[in-house]
């Protein structure tokens, strides 16, 4: 489980993120919605300590992240595939992610498999498309088999075949209890993972509803989501 | 700290770029060899000659080389962004921080000090019986110079590190230690006496030959450190780059 707690941050007189309180429960596939600019990456980078709030907290099981010795058990993340050292092997780049928690190489492999990725783990990720990049990444949140993962537009990029498997993959970890904080774009990507659903605009929340009732509401999530966020556009552009 | 320590070891092993570093600071033996060859067959002519040393003369190769690679494992983090998913496996950073700095320190170390003997060793075993200068004192005369410059150079590549995390930026960071290693002591050459010699023999370069107990320059003299004030002054370089890295990675946001 998630817990943000008035969760906010400031950069000089811009509030990325303003009193953000929710919480992402276990279970099933949270979808994290918002413009362009709204604070989505913002606040998953603090969540997991990367950035420091300027005033609330993020909880991860009743916990800050930076408090857990050894997160990869307990949190998965996938913010950016394109943040990986390009030179290195992808076999190597999650090993060196591996060890850091006293992860093996036998369960490098096992997620390499997991992803697709077993066939090319031993070439430089500087040849890999976006989707493989994605791959990579997602099997790096699953290295240590974690209870809550995040992933920040981990579809983008990959082929049809990719995004079936990646819906397929986060309904699986849902139904396995595990916390699911999803992010993206694509609407109808969304209404067929997620059950839940987080709106915000201008780093506040906008909407906190599942699916059903959303689309019980509007004629499609689509909808919903160009209705609840009109008026937080950061970067729209004249139609 | 274990565990950390094994995935910064992969993580420097895993690159090209450590090889070219090494590689560029391996150059060292084969310009020793050739400077080596050069020196005995002038003496072969002119019967006796004083020539510098080539582990001190290269030095400065070696220095700037395996500094770049004490920059290159911070900075490479920030170009990549893997530094966002570094510090979610490890987010202590005091703890990333000093794995990075413990690799950097052995591997420099190692390096150099290998380089450096065989650079020491294969050139006089070429030079033989020829009166160059530098051979004539026993190797347990020469063992302070060697180890003051290893060190030199392991706390260089720490300096490396250190601004490299301060500044999070590869050509600022590799600007910053050709400063220390090259403008800083040129330009202190020049100033005018007795600046001169009150300000370059406390410039990381120049504390190498007062650890030994050597004349710095005949220009700039003997230099008014004792060995080990010279020491600890080498050691204060490293130390306060890497507290001003830290500074900065523990206060900013990554």
């Amino acid at each position: 489980m998630i817990q943000l707690q008035h969760l906010t941050k400031r950069y000089g007189d811009a509030l990325a993120v303003d009193d953000l309180s929710f919480n992402i429960e276990p279970g099933h596939v949270t979808g994290f919605l918002g413009p362009n600019g709204s604070g989505k990456s913002t606040t998953m980078r603090m969540i997991l300590g990367l950035d420091a709030p300027t005033s609330g907290q993020a909880l991860i099981n009743g916990r800050r992240y930076t408090s857990i010795s050894k997160p990869m058990h307990e949190v998965g993340a996938l913010l950016d595939a394109n943040a990986v050292h390009g030179g290195r092997s992808a076999y190597n780049h999650l090993l060196c992610l591996a060890r850091t928690n006293g992860i093996g190489p036998a369960r490098v492999a096992e997620v390499l498999e997991q992803v697709g990725l077993a066939g090319v783990a031993r070439r430089r990720v500087r040849g890999f498309s976006l989707g493989m990049k994605q791959r990579l990444g997602i099997a790096s949140a699953l290295l240590g088999d974690p209870d809550v993962l995040m992933f920040d537009e981990p579809v983008n990029g990959l082929d049809p075949d990719g995004v079936r498997w990646i819906r397929d993959l986060m309904r699986s970890l849902a139904a396995q209890g595990r916390t699911i904080l999803l992010s993206s774009h694509l609407m109808s990507e969304m209404a067929l993972t997620a059950e839940r659903i987080v709106i915000i605009g201008r780093g506040r929340l906008i909407a906190e509803a599942t699916v059903t009732e959303l689309t019980a509401r509007y004629p499609s999530l689509e909808d919903a989501y160009l209705a609840l966020t009109a008026g937080s556009l950061e970067y729209g552009a004249a139609r | 700290m274990k565990a950390t320590l094994s995935s910064e070891w992969l993580k420097l092993r895993s690159v090209a770029s450590t090889y070219h570093a090494i590689g560029t600071a391996a150059m060292t033996m084969v310009l020793g060899v050739v400077w080596a060859l050069y020196v005995s067959a002038l003496a072969e002519d002119r019967g006796s000659l004083r020539a510098a040393a080539p582990e001190q003369g290269f030095l400065p190769l070696l220095q700037i080389s395996l500094a770049v690679l004490g920059v290159l494992a911070i900075t490479t983090e920030y170009a990549t962004g893997m530094i966002r998913t570094s510090l979610t496996t490890v987010p202590k950073r005091s703890t990333f921080l000093l794995a990075k700095a413990g690799i950097v320190a052995i591997a420099t170390f190692t390096a150099a000090l290998s380089i450096l003997l065989v650079t020491y060793s294969v050139s006089r075993l070429i030079i033989g019986g020829h009166q160059v200068g530098f051979n004539d004192s026993a190797f347990t005369d020469d063992l302070p110079m060697l180890l003051a410059s290893v060190l030199s150079v392991t706390c260089l590549a720490l300096v490396g590190l250190g601004l490299g995390a301060a500044i999070r930026s590869t050509a600022g960071a590799i600007l910053s230690v050709v400063a220390l290693l090259f403008v800083l002591p040129g330009a202190a050459n020049y100033l005018p006496p007795p600046w001169n010699t009150r300000v370059a023999p406390l410039l990381l370069p120049n504390l190498v030959p007062q650890i030994a107990d050597q004349r710095l320059s005949s220009r700039l003299g003997d230099g008014f450190l004792s060995p080990p004030a010279a020491l600890a002054l080498l050691l204060a370089y490293p130390l306060i780059a890497l507290a001003l890295g830290y500074y900065v990675l523990k206060r900013r946001d990554a």
